[in-house]
């Protein structure tokens, strides 16, 4: 035994680089690959880099087309500007809020009614995955919607932003397909230990479902940051409104089409480069948040499909 | 089983939502005795009196949001109103970007305040049949200073292209006391001092302009156009096909009325509408025009005139002033800009009368409920139609935000600016006092209008009002069942014209083709439509003539 290890050992290592080699075809379509791949990643970082030079950069300059990706006319006073302008604060304050809650809201929702859905033996459980599912093809639409959630009494206030849209199907679907290939073996021995109901989910369950709960976590942030619809349906102060609202009446609001025909009070539109602003430091802190829950993310959704 | 509860919960979900939909029509009721409801009203409000509320009232109102000038409380436009008319406006506020989609949300669920500012004209037709918002013509006799400019002005034609079937109108228009002509075409003057040039008078002298350009500057292109949006060629087909004695671009209309026969015609199918289809195409087969010009986004064209790569673009005053010359200034400092007096064409030295009403104010019905409904009719007269309210919304408060001379011109005090009035000054007449506001300020006489115009644009002005006004087209309001006919004729028409048009223009397609065009417009409904039009504007002649 011992002496054939040996006369194989060196056999393997002087075979190892050539077994490793890659083929000549498998190495031009690496080439090819990555030439491909960064090129879809510069055209989807172009218009991002874009930006935020342009944010850097003169009005003149940007009128004038020069703005590529490096700032022409390097200037900060626009930050200075946007920053100096006090309803932007609160209204991006009113964003971080908005989303930590409806956030928070919509996983104890979320994750409570997709571990109740998930267990096959629970009777009415067709109903419930009914009603979940019929909201996903159907919906009161716009002026009944408003009807409810103003003789609720939630118009101009922070519920009328973080209740009506708590949970989403999908997401609650991604969860319970999640929660039914837990290994049902774990939480019949928890419950021979005497662990609860409640104790299961608590300290079995939700423990083992990390990637699960910071894939909804990010589904659910970047949901509220980014959506602007609800708030403006339902708010009518405009220090209730969160930063979307701002950017968006910014960048759409000056040009519409009803606006060009109108009086010489509506006329003037905002500088490109206010916009520029505007738009980076939005985007920034979600795109903060993005790499430090991807990988949870993409191991998330994996569990929740392929297994499934 | 499932399924079976699915549509039963289906059913049910249906019938609550027809159930609303009926609760929110309701009938209009006609001559509506409003002597019970004067609280707070001024019982002789006449022309030039300053309207005050005998009572402090409240009126809530619809607020467009801009973002140049956002709302703040402590505007002296809020404290001064109040001081005035003892009134105070209580806004609901919607983002410009997407105020119409917030009114048509609160109209319908019947949650809308009564004051509805910002409606263009017929974007009030949608709520006309539910009865959700008032005919306000029959009101007028509560707001004495409406008429009166009406009356002065003679817009009683302009007002009837404002009508319904039932021969009233449900919106308050902004009034002006002659036609504005705003757009037109920017050159580069340096050029033309150049080459020796004069500013043309019609359409053809303007192409001898672009030839002469072409010759001198063959690597640019003499005109290379924007505003695009939402229809393509928006302004500059809109320009040259009304001198035509047509209509194309943003001001296109699927109905031309023909003085001659006394009838409409489908525009698109008119002969003057291929004069001017070929007058444009001919532009771009020489070379002339930008191919692109129809369909650039605003900035590439602007890119193209402040690099120096074309020669002329359409403006209106603010573009002139804040798109094109401050780049210029940076690239091309030797260029300068200016509006060229718009050319005149076959149709005659004219423009359009149709710029006499601007966006106005909706008041919803259930205004007529409230105690104050006298008051709040006074109170919007005096400050949408009153000089006094008209003046006080423009340019603020004699003596702090503005000071007259003894010929009456009006001066912004000097620490205010307004449209580059006072380069550099520490405050802004909008956005640090609320006046100018678009949802207040619009329309008026003429030298209210142009008071805060620059010597160049008065110039400019003073060229347009010589010219001759267009005669308005009769009016020809549909009944509900001609309406949806009408709708459903009139976008795959107008969709067609517009492709069509582009197409004989950009050279795809031949004008010789012309005759199978106008038998493609007959196989989609054209003279159906006509038909319509003709029918409507008959009846409302009986009715109303």
């Amino acid at each position: 035994m011992v002496t054939i290890t040996n006369d194989d050992r060196p056999r393997i290592r002087s075979n190892r680089p050539k077994r490793m080699k890659d083929s000549r075809g498998y190495r031009v379509f690496q080439v090819v690959n990555g030439a491909v791949l960064l090129g879809v990643v510069f055209v989807t970082l172009y218009p991002f880099l874009n930006i935020i030079a342009q944010s850097f950069s003169g009005e003149s300059f940007i009128r004038a087309g020069e703005v590529n990706l490096i700032p022409q006319g390097f200037n900060i006073t626009t930050y200075q500007l946007v920053m100096g302008d006090g309803m932007f604060w609160r209204n991006y304050g009113n964003t971080v809020l908005y989303t930590v809650v409806a956030t928070a809201i919509a996983m104890v929702l979320t994750t409570t009614y997709a571990y109740v859905i998930s267990k096959r033996n629970i009777r009415g459980r067709g109903l419930l995955i009914g009603i979940a599912v019929f909201t996903m093809f159907f919906n009161g639409g716009l002026i009944p919607n408003y009807v409810l959630i103003s003789s609720l009494g939630l118009t101009n206030s922070i519920w009328a932003i973080v209740l009506p849209n708590a949970i989403s199907v999908f997401n609650l679907l991604v969860m319970k397909a999640f929660f039914e290939n837990l290994p049902a073996e774990l939480e019949e021995a928890a419950q021979i230990d005497g662990l609860s109901t409640y104790g299961i989910l608590l300290r079995i369950v939700l423990p083992l479902s990390k990637a699960v709960i910071a894939t909804m976590v990010l589904f659910y942030a970047v949901t509220f940051w980014n959506s602007w619809f609800q708030a403006f349906l339902y708010l009518n102060q405009q220090e209730l409104f969160p930063v979307t609202i701002y950017l968006r009446n910014l960048i759409a609001g000056a040009s519409t089409a009803s606006s060009l025909g109108s009086g010489s009070g509506d006329l003037a539109q905002v500088a490109s480069n206010i916009k520029a602003v505007t738009m980076v430091l939005t985007v920034l802190p979600i795109l903060c948040v993005y790499p430090f829950i991807q990988r949870y993310f993409v191991s998330g959704v994996m569990l929740g499909s392929v297994k499934g | 089983m499932k399924s079976r509860a699915l549509l039963r919960a289906g059913g049910v979900g249906a019938a609550v939502a027809l159930g609303l939909g009926l609760a929110a029509c309701g009938s209009s009721s006609e001559d509506v005795d409003v002597s019970e409801q004067t609280l707070g009203a001024m019982d002789a409000y006449a022309v030039g009196d300053q309207f005050t509320a005998t009572e402090a009232l409240t009126f809530p109102i619809l607020y467009s949001e801009h973002p140049n000038y956002p709302i703040k409380d402590d505007w002296l436009f809020w404290e001064e109103l109040g001081k005035r008319t003892n009134v105070t406006l209580e806004p609901t506020i919607v983002p410009m970007s997407d105020y119409e989609q917030k009114r048509s949300l609160l109209v319908g669920a019947g949650d809308a305040p009564p004051i509805l500012p910002k409606t263009y004209a017929g974007q009030e037709t949608p709520f006309v049949a539910s009865g959700a918002v008032l005919p306000v013509s029959d009101y007028l006799d509560l707001m004495p200073n409406f008429t009166d400019k009406v009356e002065r002005w003679g817009l009683e034609d302009n007002l009837d292209t404002l009508r319904q079937e039932d021969g009233e109108f449900y919106v308050l228009p902004g009034l002006h006391e002659n036609p504005w002509q705003d757009y037109t075409i920017a050159v580069r003057q340096d050029i033309m001092t150049e080459l020796g040039l004069e500013a043309p008078g019609d359409w053809d002298e303007f192409r001898d302009v672009l030839r002469a350009v072409k010759a001198a500057y063959p690597d640019m292109y003499p005109l290379s156009d924007r505003f695009n949006v939402p229809t393509p060629g928006g302004n500059f087909l809109s320009l040259v096909a009304m001198t035509y004695g047509t209509s194309a671009g943003w001001g296109y209309n699927d109905a031309t009325f023909d003085e001659a026969s006394g009838e409409f015609a489908y525009t698109g199918g008119t002969d003057e509408y291929r004069d001017f289809v070929e007058y444009v195409s001919s532009l771009v087969e020489e070379g002339l025009v930008d191919p692109e010009s129809f369909t650039q986004d605003d900035d590439t064209a602007i890119q193209k005139f402040t690099n120096g790569r074309s020669f002329a673009i359409s403006t209106n005053a603010q573009t002139l002033v804040n798109d094109y010359r401050p780049t210029l200034a940076d690239t091309q400092p030797d260029a300068e800009v200016v509006k060229i007096p718009l050319p005149a064409g076959p149709a005659g030295n004219v423009i359009s009368g149709t710029t006499q009403l601007e966006n106005g104010i909706m008041i919803s019905s259930a205004a007529t409920e409230r105690e104050d409904f006298v008051a709040m009719m006074q109170f919007i007269d005096w400050l949408w139609y009153s000089d006094a309210g008209l003046e006080f919304a423009k340019w603020g408060v004699e003596g702090t935000t503005f000071t007259k001379d003894a010929e009456g011109k009006r001066v912004l005090a000097e620490d205010i600016d307004f449209v580059g009035l006072n380069p550099g000054a520490t405050k802004h007449l909008q956005k640090d006092f609320g006046f100018s506001n678009g949802v207040f300020a619009y329309g008026g006489p003429t030298e209210l209008l142009q008071s805060t115009f620059s010597e160049e644009e008065l110039v400019f002005q003073a060229a347009m009002n010589e010219k001759e006004t267009l005669p308005l087209p009769p009016a020809y309001p549909f009944s509900e069942a001609e309406r949806e006919q009408a709708t459903l004729l009139e976008t795959p028409l107008a969709d067609f014209t517009a492709q069509a048009t582009l197409q004989f223009i950009l050279g795809d397609r031949s004008l010789d083709d012309w005759d199978s065009y106008v038998a493609e417009l007959e196989a989609k409904g054209s003279s159906t439509y006509v038909d319509l039009v003709n029918g409507a504007a008959e009846r409302f002649e009986e009715a109303n003539g």
